[in-house]
């Protein structure tokens, strides 16, 4: 290229006088070639002037493959044909070509340059196909380059596109000139060319032969190697199977016949659908630091030297986004229920969803598909089955899970909602049809009084949670209680009775009257032992006071039969009877019955209704007061209505002097015959006449706990809870069942082992404070349109988590044994999710770029990596012959980029002796960087060469 | 109709409301009819349920009778207890006028609002034909309402319990010959998935 002699500008471009000279135009010689060198010159003037911090107010374009890289574009005209010249530049200039961990544009690393330019044709191809016409715009370019002074390098492609070839040119001031070539082969590379050694050689021979300026000692070259790995991806079987359980899971779910195992198979949801990995496999780079080499022997060792032995381990895992596409999962199914929730209010009853084919006018209905009767038989089937051992009530319960009124995750009305929406595709008619033969199920197990699988019969109701939760337990309780009494009618009267020793004491003082027990007497049997300690603690007190001074207490043997105690918890104190000189005692009494929120609900509005009138709130105790009554009586036989009082509503008596000097229990029995009688009156309410509650103290007849009829009717509330049940509205079924279903969603996810991941861990509780607020007017019974509307964000919030979960669960099994892996990588995942997570509609796809990350790996942490390199199996093998070196578990690398370079000392220069320091230093004289497999190479060269 | 010996089989299962102004007897008559007894009872609070088992029409029959609150106040507590019942016993005290004029101002309107069966069968009962002596409805009274209405009539007492038992076996048998309601009623019979044997049917009405 002797066009170089064209330069306009002397050499010295320190001069600023020269600069100036530089924008002196002489158009009066020119030629096309050389306006379009001018062209270019202006062009690059104006670049070099902006710098990068301009050219980027300017709008440079951002490279999406590499960090820092910006380019800016310009187009051209010469001989009819227009060119797009583009400047490439960094903005962050510092970092080393050789670093291979840090993201290159390819052109940087072919040929170990920083900022760049590329001139190609505005055509189809992008190319220049024809090679003088690529020389001659190259030596324009270089001409212009020179004009302004600059060292940038210049680049055309050429050939065929896909051949990624270039030709190229940078001055490297006065003295020196680089050149470029780059080329591949697709097919066929030679043997020779397949491993290292022959590479070598390759590189050897582009200055062996070349001038003698060069002094050359031996060929010592520089060395440096990338080998890029990647898992297998499932096999084809694997995938189809994936795919084949995707469509059977929608109607048929865990049924199927295959035993592939699914990584996800102990994973806490996979009792209700199997998730795709997102972790779709791993690369793993293998570095291999710059060294020397000097003989193609030192090559064919090094390619067999496997990649443990590589300086530096880089992870790329590859995560799917997953966002494409419909995810199965539990937040696909709870957006179809908050769907179903939306029509539920279309009907009265649920049966009138599954008779609605008839129904002409809901079309929309007819399109629902229900699953089929085998289907539900086995829903059924698995809803009911009873464990062996009663589940545990607070499993995968989260802290913040009581917020949200809904139901135990193991207890059937979890359960059911979470099969409803699993059953079909959730639709209002399938879930219809399902809760009707739910009902109808509950119905047996009441009429038969079976116990309810799935439910505790016991414990007090926990408000906390749904009503037909609530109702269910109580159900239960009622069953329970209904057994207890046909056992002891069939069993009948003073069989073998387990009675507690609390029970037994008191048989001592009942003495002959214990053949008098009735059946009921098992009825809270329950309770007495949980008194026991307490009874028997108090007795243990009591007893010797009655041993010692039997003439002071109220003993059967003195006493005429109907005086008979009966039912005694042990005395109160040192409390005394008013009518006749005996200690009090306190009877044993029945628990206050039990009571479903809607029944506390409807006291306190029968209270309100009835402006707190006093003997009307007696009215509505007036079952506890009796029971409470018949109990003191049977306790105490002497006692009078004040008596009862004094015991009972202690506020309702009024001393006319503080009782008794010494209060304590422990007082000596000759002071209890000194303060006897008590002295005080009843309160004024009390003593009004006509007082309820004398009245109904007249009435109650002397009866122990153990015989009196219960307070919980088992039978009318066991029935009023089928009726609810049965009667139940459309949507009040739903609003309880997507607040459940939310919640043991949650719950089942929460099981989930992600090693504790922190941000995981706060997403979580995040979720569940987010649904606790959403599902909130739901529970309130004041459910809107804009209530759905919430709903369905709360569906996408749930997806996000649950992917995210997903990903932690997947990414905790794979890095057992290092965890630091399995945190940074979801933390990068996190962070790169996190602005999506912010979008609160599905519809807002983004464009955003895939997750890439590189992660290095300390070297404890080798071994875990290499195992996920599993040696392929005979299947996969064949279908590659293994032609490179460097196999990781058998694995042979996806890719393999090395590059060779050669440096050379330059002293003093013929041109510029005035300035003999700027030369004096090593310079790179030949760079090869050669990338590929065996059968696809491609090689850039690079030459410096005196001109 | 007798009393079914056997509590747990049963082919219907049927459910009765009983509704009218507080003090008519309502408690009275379902204590009558489920246990023969007559006491002075307390007002009902919410609502109370008794459960019979009868053969009726050579059927046995379950019959859960819910009784409600007469009290205005409770009224809304005891709407939700129309749904799903067979059958509506409106009970009146003859002996006061204003527990019958309530029939039809009030307590009618409130089968219309609450029932969600149309073909429901409702009774019209005067209750304590006893205190014959301080009667102000008339029988001929209660026939022209209930002819009006559409309903089954008859007059009772709880006390001495005359009329009790045809009054209940009258509305059983009535709903019995109404398809639409046996329908209902065979929906609350027993059924467990473990137990039964495989369907026949399963697979005709499997067509989706």
């Amino acid at each position: 290229m002797a066009s170089t002699s064209k330069v306009v500008s002397s050499g010295d471009e320190e001069s600023e006088e020269e600069e100036e000279l530089e924008h002196f135009d002489d158009f009066t010689l020119a030629s096309s070639w050389e306006r379009f060198i001018s062209e270019v010159e202006a062009v690059c003037r104006q670049w070099l002037a902006d710098g990068p911090k301009n050219l980027l107010e300017k709008g440079a374009v951002h490279l999406g493959s590499s960090k820092n890289m910006y380019k800016v574009k310009s187009e051209l005209k010469y001989l009819l044909k227009s060119y797009g010249m583009e400047y490439y530049f960094e903005v962050n200039k510092s970092g080393k070509v050789t670093d291979w961990d840090s993201i290159f544009h390819d052109l940087q690393l072919c040929f170990g340059v920083k900022e760049f330019l590329v001139i190609a044709p505005q055509s189809a191809s992008g190319v220049v196909l024809d090679a003088p016409e690529a020389s001659k715009l190259l030596s324009a370019i270089a001409i212009a380059l020179s004009n302004c002074s600059s060292l940038w390098p210049a680049f055309v492609p050429v050939h065929d596109p896909s051949r990624n070839a270039y030709i190229g040119i940078q001055n490297l001031g006065t003295v020196f000139t680089r050149r470029f070539e780059a080329d591949r082969i697709c097919s066929q590379v030679p043997v020779k060319l397949m491993h290292l050694e022959g590479l070598y050689e390759l590189f050897v021979s582009k200055f062996a032969y070349s001038t003698l300026d060069i002094s050359m000692h031996i060929f010592k070259v520089r060395f440096t190697m990338k080998l890029t790995y990647q898992t297998l991806p499932y096999d084809d079987d694997d995938i189809r199977e994936v795919d084949a359980e995707n469509i059977e899971s929608s109607e048929d779910r865990g049924g199927n016949s295959n035993n592939k195992t699914q990584w996800d198979d102990d994973c806490p949801w996979s009792e209700w659908y199997s998730a795709e990995d997102p972790v779709k496999g791993f690369g793993l780079i293998a570095i291999w630091s710059e060294k020397m080499v000097e003989s193609s022997l030192e090559m064919a060792e090094l390619e067999n030297s496997s990649p443990h032995e590589a300086e530096k381990w880089i992870l790329l895992p590859n995560i799917s986004d997953g966002s494409k596409g419909n995810r199965i999962g539990f937040a696909s199914q709870l957006s179809l229920l908050v769907e179903a929730l939306d029509m539920s209010f279309e009907a009265q009853f649920m049966e009138d969803f599954v008779s609605a084919v008839e129904n002409p006018s809901s079309d929309n209905l007819k399109s629902m598909v229900i699953p089929s009767p085998t289907v539900l038989d086995r829903v059924l089937k698995d809803l009911l089955l009873q464990g062996v051992k009663i589940p545990d009530f607070s499993k995968g319960e989260h802290k913040s899970s009581r917020y949200i009124k809904g139901a135990p995750l193991e207890c059937l009305f979890a359960q059911f909602c979470l099969h409803s929406i699993w059953f079909g595709n959730c639709n209002i008619r399938a879930i219809a049809v399902l809760w009707i033969e739910f009902v109808r199920e509950i119905r047996w197990y009441w009429e038969e009084s079976q116990s309810l699988p799935k439910m505790p019969s016991n414990g007090s109701i926990d408000l906390s949670t749904c009503l037909i939760y609530q109702k269910l337990q109580m159900l239960a309780i009622c069953i329970e209680k209904k057994r207890e009494l046909n056992e002891d009618f069939q069993d009948c009267v003073g069989s073998n009775d387990q009675s507690s020793a609390a029970i037994k004491e008191d048989d001592r003082v009942v003495e002959e009257s214990t053949g008098l027990q009735i059946p009921d007497d098992n009825f809270d049997r329950k309770r007495d032992s949980l008194l026991t300690a307490e009874g028997l603690h108090e007795s243990g007190m009591a007893i010797p006071r009655h041993n010692g001074k039997p003439e002071n207490t109220g003993s059967t043997d003195q006493k005429p039969s109907e005086c008979i105690r009966r039912g005694s918890s042990g005395a109160v104190g040192s409390m005394m009877l008013l009518k006749s000189c005996q200690s009090m005692h306190a009877p044993f009494t029945q628990e206050s019955p039990l009571m479903t929120e809607d029944m506390h609900e409807e006291r306190l509005r029968a209270i309100e209704v009835s402006s707190g009138s006093f003997d009307f709130s007696a009215q509505l105790e007036r079952d506890i007061l009796s029971a409470d009554m018949s109990a003191f009586k049977a306790a105490n036989p002497d006692a009078v209505f004040e008596d009862f009082i004094r015991w009972h509503s202690p506020g309702d008596w009024e001393n006319d002097e503080s009782e008794g000097s010494s209060p304590s229990g422990n007082l000596a029995v000759d002071g209890l015959k000194d303060n006897w009688p008590p002295r005080g009156r009843l309160s004024q309410r009390m003593s009004e006449h006509g007082n309820l509650w004398r009245k109904i103290w007249n009435n109650a007849p002397a009866l122990p706990v153990s015989e009196q009829k219960p307070l919980l009717d088992p039978n009318r509330e066991g029935e009023k809870i089928l009726h609810y049940l049965e009667t139940l509205r459309p949507h009040q079924l739903l609003e309880q069942m997507v607040c459940t279903a939310f919640r043991a969603s949650a719950d089942t996810l929460n099981q989930a082992s992600f090693g504790g991941l922190k941000q995981m861990t706060m997403k979580i509780d995040q979720l569940y404070l987010t649904m606790a607020s959403s599902l909130r007017p739901l529970q309130a019974n004041t459910g809107t349109s804009e209530t759905i509307e919430d709903l369905r964000r709360l569906c996408v919030v749930f997806e996000h988590v649950e992917k995210l979960l997903t990903l932690a669960a997947s990414l905790h099994r794979k890095f057992l044994h290092a965890p630091r892996l399995s945190e940074a990588i979801f933390s990068d995942y996190y962070n790169y999710y996190l602005p999506k997570m912010g979008m609160g509609s599905p519809e807002e796809v983004d464009v955003q770029k895939e997750f890439e990350m590189k992660l290095q790996v300390r070297n404890h942490e080798r071994q875990v990596i290499s195992n996920m390199f599993t040696l392929p199996t005979a299947n996969q093998s064949w279908r590659k012959v293994l032609s490179m070196g460097n196999l990781l578990n058998g694995h042979e690398p996806i890719l393999r980029e090395i590059i060779f370079s050669m440096n050379d000392h330059v002293n003093g220069s013929h041109y510029a002796t005035h300035t003999p320091s700027v030369h004096q230093k090593e310079i790179e004289t030949y760079r090869m960087y050669i990338c590929g497999t065996s059968n696809d190479l491609r090689v850039a060269l690079s030459v410096t060469s005196f001109d | 109709m007798d009393s079914s010996s056997s509590q747990s089989e049963f082919e219907y299962l049927f459910k009765l409301l009983m509704i009218g102004d507080s003090g008519v007897g309502k408690s009275s008559l379902l204590l009558c009819f489920t246990s023969d007894t007559f006491e002075d009872l307390s007002p009902t609070i919410g609502v109370d349920f008794k459960v019979k088992y009868v053969e009726a029409g050579g059927k046995k029959l379950k019959l859960a009778i819910w009784d409600t609150a007469g009290q205005e106040r409770f009224r809304t507590l005891t709407s939700s207890y129309y749904r799903g019942a067979q059958g509506i016993i409106m009970v009146y005290d003859v002996t006061r006028r204003e527990t019958f004029t309530n029939l039809s101002d009030i307590w009618a309107k409130e089968i219309d609002l609450y029932s969600t069966n149309q073909d429901c069968i409702k009774m019209l009962v005067g209750n304590k034909v006893d205190k014959e002596s301080e009667r102000v409805v008339t029988k001929k009274e209660g026939i022209n309402f209930a002819r009006e209405y559409g309903c089954l009539f008859t007059e009772c007492s709880a006390k001495t319990r005359v009329n009790v038992q045809q009054c209940f076996e009258e509305l059983v048998l009535k709903i019995l010959d109404t398809p639409s309601l046996i329908a209902e009623g065979s929906k609350g019979v027993k059924k467990n998935i473990f137990k039964q044997k495989p369907q026949a049917d399963a697979s005709t009405s499997g067509c989706c």
